[in-house]
C-alpha cells in the first residue's frame, strides 16, 4: 500500500478530467457523481493523451483513433482498442485524493470472454469440432478469430500466414514505426498469450496457393493440404509495383509488411533526398515521416491533384498545402518513366524530367489477392463479393480485410475499403457468422485516420470526387474540419478533420441526418475554384506547377498559332533542357569515323550540356559529361584528338576513357592527415555517363538509361529516310563548319518542316531549277510528330509561267558558268535527290544532292543557338566525287547560298519576336492536316511538332 | 611556318626588288579589300587568274587536313558565279563590312612569274541597328599571285580562318 497525493478533491468536477504525474507516470482523476476514478493517461493502443479525449457516460474516449475506454474498468470498449487502460486505486482523505499505484480500481483478468461483454447471451449452438482455417494472418483475421471465439465458436482454428509473424495492424507502418514512437509489439494484433488463449494452431511463412471448394481442402506450397468446414480468406493484397523499368531496384521502396516499413527506416537513415511516388495517403505519410526527418522530399503524383480518386480535388488540394507548408516539393501531373541508378544516386524520368534522389518511396495503391477467391469459385469483381456476414458467393468461405469488397455500394458502385476500421469490422462479422451467429452489426459509417505533417487527420463517410468542399475553421491547419456535400441534395457524404477529434464525433449525427447540411450553422463557407487560387501576392509560397500551367497557357486557337514566349522565354527553355534534351530523346553527339582508334575523342554537347565522346580500348563508344566531378571544371578542352585518359588541369583527377574516375591526387591525404573521407570510393564518383547508341555509323547519347531503340525512336518512315542516305557505306569525315544563331534553336527545326518558304526565299533554289512549287515533293513527319523529312526530286522542267507569277523569287535570265557544281549523281536508292531529316530534338540529316552533312544544333539560350556542322562523304569516292561534294557544298553552311539565307531568316523572327511583346504567329497554311503534307504549301509538319512538343513540355 | 629572313645579306637590288614585290602585293590586298568593302563583288571576281583557287577554310580543318571549305571556288567561273548569286538572288541584312590586312610576307618572284605570300586579316561587321563593329573573322591569307600582263592576279587564296564560331553567316567574302 503506497497512497501517494495525487490531487485536492475541490480540483475536480463532475464528469471531468485533471491529469497528474506521480512518480513520471501520467495519471488522470475522473469524477462521476461523487465517486473518483484514476487511470493510466495514456491510450492503449497510440500514443495518445487521453485528457484530451471525450469523457461521456462514465468512458473517456481517445482523441486520437476514437479507442473508448470504461472509465471505472478501463475496458477497452470498441475498435481500435484491444487492450484495457490500466486503472488505480482511489481514496479521498481530508479533501485530498490519494492513488495507489500498484494496486488497480476493480482488478480484472483481460481474457477473450472479458472483452465482449454480451457474448454469453449471443453464443449460439453449434457442432463440436468444426475446424476454421483462416488464411492470412492480418488484422481481419485476428478480429473474425476473437469475434469467433467470444460468439462461442469451439473448433480448432488454424490461421496460415505468408508472413513470419502473428497478426499486426499496418497502419503504424507508414507512421509511428517509421518515427520511431512505436515499436513492432504495439503493432500486435494477436499476441502469442493470445493463440494459446484462443486455441489457434499460427503456422507463420505458409503460402496457401489453391482451394478446392468441394473438397473443402486448401493446398499449401509445400505441397500438403488443410481440411477445412469453415474457411476464411483475408489474403489482403500487395503493393502496386510500378510497371516501369528500374522499378525493382535497390532504393526504392514499397510498403506493405513490416520488413518493408524496416527497410525504409534504414533507408530513410542514410538518404538526403527522398522522391515518393503516389501522392495517396500512404505516400503522403511517407514524405511526412521523411520530412520529419529532415530529409528532402519530392511528390510525384500522376493525377492532378493529390488522391484524386478518391476525395475532390479541393480537399486534395487542402493536403497538398499541408505537405507544402512542411516543405515538401508536390509535383502534379508528373508520370513516372524509369528509374535508373547512377553515381549519384538513382535517377527518376519522369514526364516533368529528371529527377535525382538517394530513396524512391512507391505508394501507388494495392493489388487484393484474390487468386485463392478465384480458385476456389467465389465471385470476384476487383475484391471478393461478401455479404454483410462476410459470406462469399461459395458455401463454408467467408473473405474479410482489404481483399474484399465492402457490402454497401456507394454511389452505385461496391469497393474496397482499405482501412483499419474495416479490416477489423469485416473480420468480427466474419467470425461471428462462422460461430453460427446471423445477426449482423448495423452498419457504419466508413472510418480513416492518417497521421501527416503534426496532424492526426479523421475521415467519417465517404466522399466522391464531385462532391462540394466546405470548411470550417483554420483552413489547411489544425482545427480546419472540410465536409464534403453531394452537389444535388446538399446532403454530407463525409467529413475530414485536422486534428479535431470532437468534429469527428459530432459528424457521426451529422453524416445520420437526411437534410440538406446547413453550412452556417457550422459556420463553414464553400470551397470554389477561385479560393483554390493563391492570390497574387502571396505567389512566392505557391505551387511552381500550377504556377507554370497558370502563366503558360496556349492560344485558344490551337496550333495554328505560337505565342512568341514559345521561342523567348527562359523559363520554358530550361524546362526544355530537362524535360527534351536530358528526357527521352536520343541526341545525335558524333559520327562514328570521328573517333575511329582507341583513345580518340571529341568535344560534343546533348543540349548546352558539354560532353566528351570516346572510344575506348574494347573499341566501344562511350558519352560522358565534360565536368569534373571534383570542382565541376570543364576539363577536355581540344575540340578532338587522342588521349590515354582525360585528366582535369585542376586538382589532376584522371578519368579514363570511358569517364570513370581513376586517380584522385593525394586520396589519403599526406602524413596522415588531410585526404579525402575514408569511404570515397572512386567507383562511386565517375562522370555522369550517358547511354549511347550507334546506328550506320551515327553515334547518339541519351540521359535515360532505358531508351528504346533508336530503330524505335525513329520510326518506320523516318528510319527508311535516314538509311537512305547512312546506306551502309562507311562514312569518311570533310570537315566542319561551326557557327552562332541569334534564334531559338526550334526555328531551326521549322525551317525544314516548312518547304513553303523553300520555293520563296531561296531565290537560288528557283532560278536554277533545283525546286519549284510544282516539284514532286514531301513533307514527311512521323507519326509522334517529332521528326520530319522534307525531300524533293531535282527538277528539269523549265518554270511555267503561271507558277512564275506566284514566285517573286523567280528570276528568268540567268545562268552559272559552273553549273557542273549543280550536277546530282544519282548515289541513293532514293526517288529523292534532296532530304532534309530533322531527327529531334538536335539532328539535321542533310542529303543536298551529293553533299552530305550533319546539323547538331546546341542551344545556349532561348535567343541563340550554336550550329555544328559535320560534313561528310563515303570511303570509296575518288577524288573527283571528293571534289564535287564540296563544290557542291556552296549551297549551304553559314555562307552556302541558301544556308545565309535561313541563318539570316532565322535571326529575323527572332528579332521581330523579341522587340515586340505578347505575340503570337500564325502556321495556318494546310489547316485540315498535321503531320506529313502531300503540299509544299503546308505547315502541317510544324503543327505535328508542337503537338509533341507541348505534351514533352507538360503545356495543356 | 612564318619565313625567316635568309640569314645571308642580300645585295642592295635584291632588297630594293623585295621592297617593289612587298609594296605591289600590298597594293593589290589594298585594290582587293576595297572592291570587298564596297561590295564590288564582280570586281572582285576579276582579281584571279581563270585558274584560280578560292578556298575560306576554318583553321580547325586546315590543321586536321580537312577540305570543307565555307566557300569553295575552284577557278574562276565558280567566284563569278559566287559574285553574281550574293549580288543578284542572296538574301541578307544589309551590311557594312571593312577588310583590314597587314603582315604581308612576300617570297622571291620565281622564274613563271608566281609568286607565294602571306598576309594577316581581320574584317570587321557592321549591321545597322547596332552601335558596334563586330569582329566578324580573324585568319590569314596564303596566297600565290600570278604575274600577268594586267598586273597580279590571284592563282590561289587560301583565306583560313581562327575564329571557328561564326557570327551567324558569312555574307561578303574575305
Amino acid at each position: 500500500m503506497a497512497w501517494r497525493n495525487a490531487a485536492a478533491r475541490d480540483a475536480l468536477k463532475d464528469g471531468g478530467v485533471v491529469d497528474v504525474e506521480i512518480d513520471g507516470t501520467p495519471i488522470l482523476l475522473f469524477l462521476m457523481g461523487d465517486e473518483v476514478y484514476a487511470t493510466h493517461g495514456i491510450c492503449t493502443h497510440a500514443l495518445a493523451f487521453l485528457k484530451d479525449g471525450w469523457v461521456e457516460n462514465g468512458t473517456v474516449e481517445c482523441p486520437l483513433h476514437q479507442g473508448i475506454f470504461d472509465i471505472r474498468t478501463g475496458e477497452a470498449l470498441c475498435a481500435p482498442l484491444t487492450e484495457d487502460l490500466r486503472t488505480y486505486a482511489v481514496k479521498v482523505e481530508g479533501g485530498e485524493v490519494y492513488v495507489d499505484l500498484e494496486m488497480r480500481a476493480t482488478p480484472h483478468k483481460i481474457t477473450p470472454e472479458a472483452t465482449e461483454k454480451n457474448a454469453p447471451q449471443e453464443k449460439a449452438p453449434q457442432e463440436e469440432g468444426l475446424h476454421l482455417v483462416v488464411v492470412g494472418a492480418g488484422q481481419a483475421s485476428a478480429a473474425a478469430i476473437r469475434a469467433a471465439r467470444s460468439a462461442g465458436f469451439n473448433g480448432p482454428i488454424t490461421l496460415l500466414g505468408a508472413e513470419p509473424h502473428l497478426p499486426y495492424e499496418r497502419p503504424p507502418l507508414s507512421k509511428e514505426l517509421l518515427s520511431g514512437k512505436a515499436d513492432f509489439a504495439s503493432c500486435m494484433r494477436l499476441t502469442e498469450p493470445d493463440t494459446e488463449a484462443f486455441g489457434v494452431v499460427h503456422r507463420p511463412s505458409t503460402r496457401a496457393v489453391s482451394v478446392d471448394a468441394q473438397a473443402k481442402t486448401v493446398a499449401l506450397a509445400d505441397g500438403s493440404t488443410v481440411p477445412y468446414d469453415a474457411l476464411l480468406l483475408a489474403t489482403g493484397g500487395r503493393a502496386r509495383r510500378l510497371a516501369v523499368p528500374g522499378g525493382d531496384l535497390p532504393g526504392v521502396h514499397y510498403l506493405r509488411t513490416l520488413e518493408d516499413a524496416q527497410a525504409i527506416a534504414k533507408g530513410l537513415k542514410g538518404a538526403k533526398r527522398v522522391a515518393v511516388v503516389g501522392g495517396g495517403f500512404i505516400g503522403m505519410e511517407l514524405a511526412s515521416a521523411a520530412v520529419d526527418q529532415g530529409l528532402s522530399v519530392t511528390v510525384l503524383e500522376r493525377e492532378s491533384e493529390l488522391m484524386a480518386r478518391l476525395m475532390p480535388p479541393a480537399l486534395g488540394g487542402a493536403f497538398r498545402q499541408l505537405a507544402q507548408k512542411a516543405g515538401v516539393e508536390v509535383r502534379l501531373g508528373v508520370a513516372v518513366e524509369a528509374i535508373a541508378a547512377s553515381s549519384r544516386g538513382l535517377v527518376l524520368s519522369t514526364s516533368d524530367g529528371l529527377l535525382e534522389s538517394d530513396l524512391v518511396l512507391v505508394g501507388v495503391g494495392l493489388e487484393p489477392e484474390t487468386e485463392l477467391a478465384v480458385a476456389a469459385g467465389c465471385a470476384v469483381e476487383g475484391g471478393i463479393i461478401v455479404d454483410a456476414q462476410g459470406r462469399t458467393t461459395v458455401p463454408g468461405i467467408w473473405a474479410a480485410g482489404d481483399c474484399t469488397l465492402h457490402h454497401v455500394a456507394v454511389n452505385g458502385r461496391r469497393r474496397r475499403l482499405e482501412s483499419w476500421q474495416n479490416a477489423e469490422d469485416q473480420g468480427a462479422a466474419a467470425g461471428r457468422s462462422i460461430a453460427g451467429i446471423t445477426e449482423v452489426a448495423a452498419d457504419k459509417a466508413p472510418w480513416f485516420w492518417t497521421d501527416q505533417f503534426g496532424l492526426n487527420i479523421q475521415m467519417l463517410g465517404t466522399p466522391d470526387a464531385d462532391d462540394l468542399v466546405a470548411v470550417s475553421g483554420d483552413e489547411g491547419g489544425k482545427g480546419a474540419v472540410y465536409r464534403t456535400l453531394d452537389p444535388a441534395s446538399r446532403r454530407l457524404t463525409a467529413v475530414i478533420a485536422f486534428s479535431d477529434p470532437a468534429a469527428i464525433r459530432a459528424a457521426r449525427a451529422e453524416l445520420a441526418s437526411n437534410a440538406p447540411f446547413d453550412l452556417e450553422a457550422a459556420q463553414a463557407r464553400l470551397l470554389t475554384d477561385t479560393d483554390e487560387e493563391t492570390p497574387e501576392d502571396e505567389d512566392m509560397s505557391a505551387d511552381p506547377a500550377a504556377q507554370f500551367a497558370k502563366k503558360y497557357v496556349w492560344p485558344k486557337e490551337g496550333l495554328t498559332a505560337i505565342p512568341d514566349w514559345v521561342y523567348t522565354d527562359e523559363t520554358i527553355y530550361q524546362r526544355e533542357i530537362e524535360r527534351i534534351f536530358q528526357g527521352r530523346t536520343w541526341n545525335y553527339v558524333a559520327l562514328e569515323c570521328e573517333v575511329p582508334n582507341p583513345g580518340d575523342f571529341i568535344r560534343s554537347h546533348v543540349g548546352p550540356t558539354p560532353i566528351v565522346v570516346a572510344r575506348a580500348e574494347d573499341g566501344t563508344i562511350h558519352a560522358f559529361e565534360n565536368r569534373c566531378v571534383h570542382r565541376a571544371a570543364e576539363f577536355c578542352r581540344d575540340l578532338s584528338g587522342n588521349t590515354k585518359e582525360f585528366v582535369c588541369p585542376y586538382h589532376q583527377w584522371s578519368y579514363d576513357l570511358k569517364g570513370n574516375l581513376a586517380g584522385v591526387p593525394f586520396r589519403r591525404g599526406v602524413d596522415g592527415k588531410g585526404g579525402m573521407p575514408k569511404d570515397f570510393k572512386n567507383s562511386e564518383h565517375g562522370l555522369k555517363q550517358l547511354a549511347v547508341t550507334t546506328h550506320r555509323g551515327v553515334v547518339f547519347a541519351s540521359y535515360v538509361h532505358d531508351m528504346e531503340p533508336l530503330e524505335d525512336y525513329l520510326g518506320e518512315e523516318v528510319l527508311r529516310e535516314f538509311e537512305a542516305t547512312f546506306d551502309g557505306r562507311k562514312l569518311t569525315l570533310l570537315g566542319h563548319y561551326r557557327h552562332s544563331l541569334p534564334g531559338n534553336w526550334k526555328l531551326y527545326h521549322e525551317n525544314l518542316k516548312d518547304p513553303y518558304h523553300a520555293t520563296l526565299l531561296h531565290t537560288f533554289l528557283v532560278t536554277f531549277g533545283l525546286l519549284v512549287a510544282g516539284n514532286k515533293s514531301l513533307m514527311l513527319a512521323d507519326p509522334s510528330g517529332r521528326h520530319g523529312v522534307m525531300a524533293s526530286a531535282k527538277s528539269t522542267a523549265a518554270v511555267s509561267d503561271d507558277k512564275k507569277k506566284e514566285m517573286r523569287a523567280y528570276k528568268e535570265g540567268m545562268t552559272l558558268q559552273e553549273p557542273r557544281f549543280m550536277d546530282f549523281i544519282d548515289e541513293f536508292d532514293s526517288p529523292w535527290s534532296v532530304t532534309m531529316a530533322t531527327i529531334w530534338p538536335n539532328l539535321i540529316v542533310q542529303r543536298e544532292m551529293n553533299t552530305l552533312g550533319i546539323r547538331q544544333i546546341v542551344p545556349t539560350g532561348p535567343h541563340e543557338f550554336i550550329m555544328k556542322w559535320t560534313m561528310f562523304g563515303f570511303e570509296g569516292d575518288d577524288e573527283e566525287m571528293t571534289r564535287h561534294r564540296l563544290r557542291q557544298g556552296n549551297l549551304m553552311g553559314p555562307a552556302g547560298f541558301l544556308g545565309l539565307e535561313d541563318n539570316e531568316a532565322i535571326k529575323f523572327v527572332q528579332d521581330g519576336m523579341v522587340r515586340v511583346p505578347n505575340g503570337e504567329h500564325l502556321v495556318q497554311l494546310d489547316p485540315d492536316t498535321e503531320g506529313t503534307a502531300d503540299t509544299l504549301i503546308s505547315e502541317a509538319a510544324i503543327r505535328a511538332m508542337y503537338r509533341h512538343w507541348r505534351d514533352a513540355m507538360g503545356i495543356a | 611556318m612564318l619565313t625567316v629572313p635568309d640569314k645571308k645579306v642580300p645585295t642592295q637590288d635584291q632588297a630594293i626588288a623585295a621592297m617593289l614585290l612587298k609594296a605591289e602585293v600590298e597594293a593589290f590586298n589594298t585594290a582587293y579589300s576595297a572592291a570587298l568593302d564596297e561590295q564590288r563583288l564582280s570586281d572582285w571576281a576579276e582579281l584571279f587568274t581563270p585558274d584560280g583557287f578560292y578556298i575560306i577554310i576554318s583553321r580547325e580543318n586546315h590543321d586536321r587536313g580537312l577540305p570543307v571549305g565555307l566557300i569553295y571556288c575552284e577557278n574562276q567561273g565558280m567566284i563569278r558565279d559566287r559574285a553574281f548569286a550574293l549580288e543578284k538572288t542572296a538574301m541578307f541584312a544589309p551590311r557594312y563590312l571593312r577588310h583590314m590586312v597587314g603582315n604581308v610576307a612576300v617570297e622571291p618572284e620565281d622564274a613563271d612569274g608566281l609568286i607565294v605570300a602571306r598576309a594577316n586579316y581581320v574584317v570587321f561587321q557592321v549591321l545597322f541597328d547596332r552601335p558596334d563593329a563586330t569582329i566578324h573573322q580573324v585568319g590569314r591569307y596564303e596566297d600565290v599571285f600570278q604575274r600577268t600582263p594586267g598586273g597580279l592576279r590571284l592563282k590561289k587564296r587560301v583565306c583560313v580562318y581562327d575564329s571557328l564560331l561564326i557570327d551567324n553567316a558569312l555574307c561578303i567574302p574575305v
